[in-house]
């Protein structure tokens, strides 16, 4: 019992700071900007009423979802056919796998969005190539479009989509997927009945994840979108730099963190924090 | 929308990972909704003493030229050290480190019309005039809370193979897809769009201020399937030119000259009709190096041959019309206030950007994006 508490207080110390710190630099400052949004420029529940109204701001919240649920679906599907062959493979395509996640992991996004300008653009890699191929005959308009907006943060998400559905795939009991081949399912049947759905709480974690993270992104749509895809933090930048209209930009931001923050309580209704890793 | 100005993105990152104290909330804000990304807190002008000043420019290679051009001539002159901080002096960013009451900037370099509304808000200290000479500056050019040091403009780039010998000759042509087939590139934060459009659309150079908005509007929305992308800082704005995305584009002329390099002459730019605006330096209220110091340091900026440094290192035009005389022949071709250029160019109203800029804008991004 006493070696417990102390653990405990133990812990507690060492998780201190980190609380401390994520208050002072996160919690603090951000009742400021919930501040502005009531008070800037005059005081009063305005700056709410405009969100309702805003056809800009209402436009790009919706821009921002669409994008956010297709980036979701696609790097789901792709990240769950990379984990099978991470988690369930032979040890060479394992490693071939775990190349393949780690290394645009570790690579930053701002690099990444230009690499995929070079790739897409109209004299880009693609273009060039299937030109060369006599396949089309003029470029076709893969970037500076939403196209090339989730293109980009789809490759940038997958990796981030890996890791729940790993952990979920690796505390499946194989014994079971036994039992279905022992009873005379197919393969594609057991994979489809038994091995999908005894991973649904990876799949889960995995959408809320990239979802939640595809609604703050900002350097990949400002570069690959062209200007034509604005999603909801680079109009949170503009109200705040360019236009600038602070109340409405932390308006949106406080909008933002309480839809964002309903979905991580979703997340955490569904998924335990130690299967995210 | 200076020379390496409105980097959105290299602004961001910069402004995320220096987080200085005094706009915590600020680059908060931006880090936790955009990403989340840790950043490191340094509190550099907190303990910035009055031997210093903090001059707040666009970064890249501003902060080298700078420093060459202004900064170190007027340590050795004063005995004050002037340290560059490339981190984007927005009209927002200005206002946060007005609001937060203990301001680590003294000098930025700030657009016209963002001054106006900062002034009146009473984020900066007026020009004082008796230490800052108003004879050294274009007439017309030095605002209340403002001081031109340079100018740039907005000009036509083009790709002179695909148009062989019909160069562009003004607005009209930018928006004649007819007359010269291809794909168009845009400023994304408005300037100069809608001066383009309305040009395009028959308005007189005279007549063009106050903007007839609507007019403007609709000749954007009509024209949006030309547009391959609408480039939101100067290295974007090159590379679509460069990469043949766009056949033509309004550019920098800064940026412009560098882009006729790059391709070795195959894209052009012509100043008709270009869009002339200053770049100017204004002092931060309760500025920690002093109100004094940093009206010296505008006066020191007024020098012509310094200014010069700015023109041959940046593309700068001077703000001094007793520059003029001294950039070599060979190079007066890419000085946008070349008297020669500067005929064949239209000024940006302040007075209106400062009154309708941020609405302006909200619109224009309505429909470039919708």
């Amino acid at each position: 019992m006493r070696g417990v508490l102390s653990d405990r207080m133990g812990a507690a110390l060492l998780m201190a700071p980190l609380l401390l710190f994520l208050v002072l630099a996160y919690a603090w400052p951000f009742l400021g900007v919930v501040k502005w949004s009531f008070t800037l420029p005059t005081p009063g529940l305005g700056q709410y009423e405009a969100l309702l109204t805003d056809d800009l701001v209402q436009s790009v919240f919706i821009r921002t979802l669409r994008i956010a649920a297709i980036v979701t679906v696609v790097s789901v599907a792709a990240a769950y056919a990379i984990t099978v062959v991470w988690v369930r493979g032979s040890p060479a395509q394992r490693l071939i796998a775990e190349f393949c996640i780690l290394v645009p992991f570790w690579i930053s996004v701002l690099t990444r969005a230009f690499g995929w300008v070079a790739l897409l653009s109209n004299r880009g890699l693609i273009n060039t190539w299937l030109q060369s191929i006599g396949f089309i005959s003029e470029p076709l308009a893969l970037v500076r479009n939403e196209f090339g907006v989730i293109v980009g943060m789809t490759h940038f998400l997958i990796p981030f989509a890996v890791f729940p559905l790993a952990s979920a795939m690796r505390s499946l009991d194989d014994r079971v997927l036994l039992a279905a081949r022992g009873l005379g399912s197919s393969r594609m049947r057991t994979f489809w009945t038994v091995f999908v759905p005894m991973t649904r709480s990876g799949i889960i974690g995995s959408a809320l994840i990239v979802f939640v993270f595809s609604l703050g992104f900002f350097v990949t749509p400002a570069i690959l979108g062209g200007g034509r895809s604005v999603m909801i933090a680079e109009l949170i930048y503009l109200r705040i730099f360019q236009s600038p209209d602070w109340g409405l930009g932390a308006a949106i931001s406080v909008v933002l963190v309480l839809f964002v923050g309903a979905l991580m309580a979703l997340l955490f209704r569904y998924v335990r924090p130690r299967q995210l890793i | 929308m200076n020379d390496t100005k409105k980097q959105a993105i290299e602004t961001l990152s910069e402004r995320t990972r220096r987080g200085e104290i005094s706009r915590r909330q600020f680059t908060q804000l931006a880090a936790f909704v955009l990403a989340g990304t840790p950043m490191l807190l340094r509190s550099t002008g907190a303990f910035a003493q009055a031997k210093e000043l903090v001059l707040v420019n666009w970064g890249g290679d501003a902060i080298t030229a700078y420093d060459a051009a202004y900064g170190q001539a007027f340590t050795k002159d004063t005995g004050i050290t002037v340290k560059m901080d490339g981190s984007g002096p927005t009209e927002g960013a200005i206002s946060a480190q007005f609001k937060s009451g203990a301001p680590t900037w003294d000098l930025v370099d700030v657009d016209p019309f963002s001054a106006i509304t900062l002034g009146a808000q009473g984020a900066l200290e007026p020009i004082d005039y008796k230490i800052v000479d108003k004879t050294k500056m274009r007439p017309g050019f030095g605002w209340e809370y403002a001081a031109s040091t340079y100018f740039f403009s907005y000009v036509i780039a083009y790709d002179s193979e695909k148009y062989g010998k019909d160069a562009p000759t003004g607005m009209a042509d930018f928006f004649d897809v007819k007359k010269f087939p291809g794909k168009r590139s845009l400023y994304k934060w408005g300037v100069s769009s809608w001066e383009a459009a309305l040009l395009a659309d028959g308005i007189a150079p005279a007549s063009l201020y106050p903007l007839d908005l609507k007019r403007a509007h609709d000749k954007i929305a009509a024209f949006k399937e030309n547009v391959v992308a609408y480039w939101g800082g100067g290295a974007e704005s090159q590379s679509v030119l460069l990469n043949g995305e766009a056949s033509m584009a309004i550019v920098w002329s800064t940026r412009a000259s560098l882009i006729e390099q790059d391709s070795g002459g195959k894209i052009k730019f012509i100043w008709d009709q270009g869009l002339i605006s200053p770049g100017a330096l204004a002092v931060l209220k309760g500025n920690p190096g002093g109100k004094d110091a940093a009206m010296k340091f505008i006066a020191s900026a007024q020098d012509p041959q310094k200014q010069l440094v700015m023109f041959d290192k940046l593309g700068q035009g001077p703000a001094n019309p007793a520059a003029d005389a001294l950039i070599p022949a060979d190079k007066k071709r890419i000085n946008p206030v070349d008297p020669e250029n500067m005929k064949k160019q239209i000024a940006l109203d302040m007075d209106w950007y400062a009154k309708n800029y941020g609405a302006a804008l909200d619109e224009y991004t309505k429909i470039i994006s919708a």
